[in-house]
């Protein structure tokens, strides 16, 4: 199909070619081309997903067949290899030198000679949202700069700290202020541990009513050792 | 179907990792999603090595879903779809002699046609109003990963032809549904 890709599209402008696109109709050029336009353009963005919905209601009259209960086991067998490390650490490696930076701007925690340092980016994928954060095991805060970003009107944001396998636990609310200190509680401390996972959620004022995140995760962040 | 703010829910607590919430996640929604890749595949072993890949990206790329602003369902349809896609394509190309099989029933069930409420109602209304040849390509490349090379064969006429008929059924069927 990508010998298409010379032929100009005839009327219907972008719409079409939205609607194209969710059909899977462009070659692979025109695809990609789409796809870059996507990330950049909120109309079109909005126009690719009016026509998902449109066509993934062509799937309403396909009745439901409960798949075979071995499937069930096979497939939460992979959960166990948290996808969530595997991003934050990619994240992470990339950001190494960046959060070394902020780290040494920011000043307030003193660097330690005792153990190594706990750091995070925790941070959008667009970057959107960014905060650092740093853990001083001294005073069991952990130590927190929202670089980009804030909360929608009327909602807060709230932190996550995922110790392995565990489900998250919140952290707490993070005040307005784009510096922040939280004291980690006894019980949470030993999660704190290069690895773990820090994230943040977008809930009512208040946090989440239901003790696990109910909004948007807007950033995600592994924490590293210095 | 389950409310779509529980979806949402399980998403987000997906995407931080949480297991029990992606095995709420799998309970709620993959007896849907095994359908759709049993409609599109029409092979029940490929179905559920689709699903299970499905899921994979599912619990990789939870993180990712409020980027481009679909419902949940949608969203985890789409991702259905376009995997079982991508497999009947790949089929099709290393066993052409396989090619663009009769897809299972793309018509609408009498079902489909009682539904008077929601986006499929309108949806298969507006349907009605498109040139029959064109409402059913349109189901082809959706449920058949049909190309506009082989719905040109199919219909027998120049692929520009094609696509430009296409579109202009598309834009038909976007004022309709704006109505």
């Amino acid at each position: 199909m990508t010998d298409r890709d010379d032929i100009p599209p005839p009327d219907g402008g972008d719409d079409a070619l939205a609607a194209e696109y969710v059909l899977g109709l462009l070659g692979a050029d025109e695809a990609r081309r789409f796809e870059d336009r996507l990330s950049h353009e909120p109309d079109l963005r909005a126009a690719y997903a009016r026509w998902a919905g449109h066509f993934a209601a062509l799937t309403d009259d396909i009745a439901p067949v409960e798949p075979p209960a071995h499937l069930r086991r096979r497939i939460l067998g992979i959960a166990p290899r948290a996808p969530v490390w595997r991003r934050g650490w990619a994240w992470a490696a990339g950001v190494a030198a960046v959060a070394l930076l902020v780290w040494i701007n920011f000043g307030a925690p003193v660097m330690r000679d005792d153990g190594p340092e706990l750091l995070a980016e925790i941070a959008a994928e667009d970057r959107a949202l960014v905060l650092s954060a740093a853990y001083d095991a001294d005073s069991a805060e952990l130590v927190l700069d929202r670089q980009s970003g804030q909360a929608a009107p009327g909602r807060v944001l709230e932190l996550w700290l995922i110790a392995g396998d565990a489900a998250p636990v919140s952290l707490g609310v993070l005040p307005d202020d784009p510096r922040a200190q939280i004291a980690v509680p006894q019980a949470l401390r030993d999660g704190l541990a290069e690895g773990a996972i820090l994230a943040v959620s977008d809930e009512p004022p208040g946090g989440s009513p239901t003790g696990q995140p109910t909004g948007a995760v807007l950033a995600v962040g592994a924490i590293t050792s210095s | 179907m389950t409310d779509r703010n529980h979806i949402e829910a399980l998403i987000a607590r997906t995407a931080l990792g949480d297991r029990p919430a992606f095995g709420a996640l799998y309970d709620a929604t993959s007896a849907k999603l095994f359908g759709v890749l049993l409609r599109v595949l029409n092979n029940r072993d490929a179905a559920e090595d689709a699903l299970q890949e499905v899921f994979e990206k599912i619990w990789r790329n939870a993180g990712r879903y409020q980027v481009n602003g679909l419902s949940p369902m949608t969203w985890l349809i789409t991702i259905a779809r376009n995997h079982a896609i991508d497999r009947l394509r790949r089929q099709r190309a290393t066993d052409p002699l396989d090619a663009v099989p009769e897809p299972a029933d793309t018509a609408p069930g009498p079902e489909a046609q009682a539904i008077a409420r929601s986006e499929a109602g309108r949806l298969a209304a507006c349907f009605d109003e498109l040139e029959a040849d064109h409402a059913d390509a349109v189901r082809r490349a959706y449920l058949g990963g049909e190309t506009y090379a082989e719905l040109a064969a199919r219909f027998a006429v120049p692929l520009n032809t094609m696509r430009t008929r296409l579109r202009r059924s598309l834009m038909k069927l976007k004022d309709c549904l704006t109505r």
